[in-house]
């Protein structure tokens, strides 16, 4: 091994989970070799601080527990409330916007007059008769007729 | 045992629950405490899985430990929590503190034979942190198991629910990253330390 990199090795395991001939191994090619070299001292530290952070770890404090129990008698409070009373809760809010909306609609639609409508009617009856006039004129082309209409429209609007 | 503590806890006999909340709340700790430095985040987790294990205490059939089933829930719960946390950028030299900076030239130094201070172990886990945030939780989790715990890849398999080959996956691309990073602080540090000697 002397001779080849060690550095994929040392990516596959822990320095920690490798034989003691391995180890020799990898130690020998890393004095001789700069980029295995640094590799392998990176590596080393790495896994000195991992070491380091797996031993920082907390203890629960005495009242834990109560303050889990606590929060569960929440959480089942919550829970005991009537399925539909709480739909209804979290829905209120979406219902009443969705009347107002409605409400609104209705007033336009029913009180206001809608000019847009009738503007288009008229322009449709002036451009029907302008076409029935030319009726009897087989001349008129397909692009007359639709010109007809649309400066109809135009000027209507 | 366990079992019938389940079945009283579901049954909804709150004694019981907080038994196994006190028998296992130990354990769950240490699981948090792999994801999170602070207690107050460390509690909060530890209490997220405990109200997760009680609504799903139906789904406890007493065919593996208790403890195993409860770590993997303690697991799947600390990965979402850190998943929604924000991710640091990657660590360069001049974010180091000074103790940090002179843990690793101590390191360098040829003193790492020596047995680590309390001082020490907390400026080495918090370079740990800066160092783990440039992996994904899930990254972090295998690596720190795998190198810092010295756990199996089917340990790891077990509390994750993850396959061993994509474990060893984990574990592989993890170390590289890790060791990657840490190659280019000491590079980084080397160069520094050159030029304030010329």
């Amino acid at each position: 091994m002397k001779d080849k990199h060690i550095i994929e090795l040392l990516d596959s395991a822990s320095i920690a989970s490798l034989s003691k001939s391995e180890l020799s191994e990898v130690q020998a090619h890393a004095r001789d070799c700069v980029s295995c070299g640094s590799a392998y001292e990176a590596a080393q530290l790495s896994e000195v601080i991992l070491r380091s952070r797996a031993q920082v770890t907390f203890e629960p404090s005495p009242f834990f527990q109560t303050r889990v129990m606590a929060a569960l008698r929440e959480q089942n409070a919550v829970e005991s409330v009537p399925a539909m009373l709480r739909l209804w809760k979290s829905a209120r809010a979406l219902v009443s916007s969705m009347a107002v909306t409605t409400a609104a609609l209705a007033v336009l639609s029913f009180v206001l007059p809608a000019p847009i409508t009738s503007v288009v009617e008229t322009s449709v009856d002036s451009a029907e008769s302008f076409i029935l006039d030319h009726g009897n004129d087989d001349q008129m082309s397909y692009a007359q007729v639709l010109s007809a209409i649309y400066d109809e429209g135009d000027e209507a609007r | 045992m366990d079992l019938d503590l389940a079945h009283q806890a579901q049954a909804g006999d709150e004694s019981a629950f907080a038994e196994i909340v006190r028998r296992y709340s130990p354990r769950v700790f240490s699981v948090a405490s792999r994801f999170f430095r602070q207690r107050s985040l460390v509690e909060e987790a530890a209490q997220e899985v405990f109200l997760k294990a009680y609504t799903q205490l139906g789904s406890f059939e007493g065919r593996g430990s208790f403890e195993g089933w409860l770590t993997r829930i303690a697991t799947n719960t600390c990965l979402n929590m850190v998943r929604s946390a924000k991710r640091r950028p990657e660590l360069t030299v001049s974010d180091l503190t000074d103790d940090e900076n002179g843990w690793l030239d101590q390191q360098s130094a040829g003193e790492a034979g020596e047995p680590p201070s309390v001082e020490n172990t907390v400026v080495a886990a918090d370079l740990a942190d800066r160092l783990l945030s440039v992996l994904s939780p899930e990254d972090q989790q295998t690596l720190l198991m795998i190198d810092g715990e010295q756990a199996s890849v089917k340990e790891v398999a077990e509390v994750t629910g993850w396959s061993e080959s994509k474990v060893k996956v984990r574990a592989f691309r993890a170390r590289k990253k890790v060791r990657e990073a840490m190659e280019k602080l000491l590079s980084y540090k080397g160069t520094k330390v050159k030029s304030l000697a010329e």
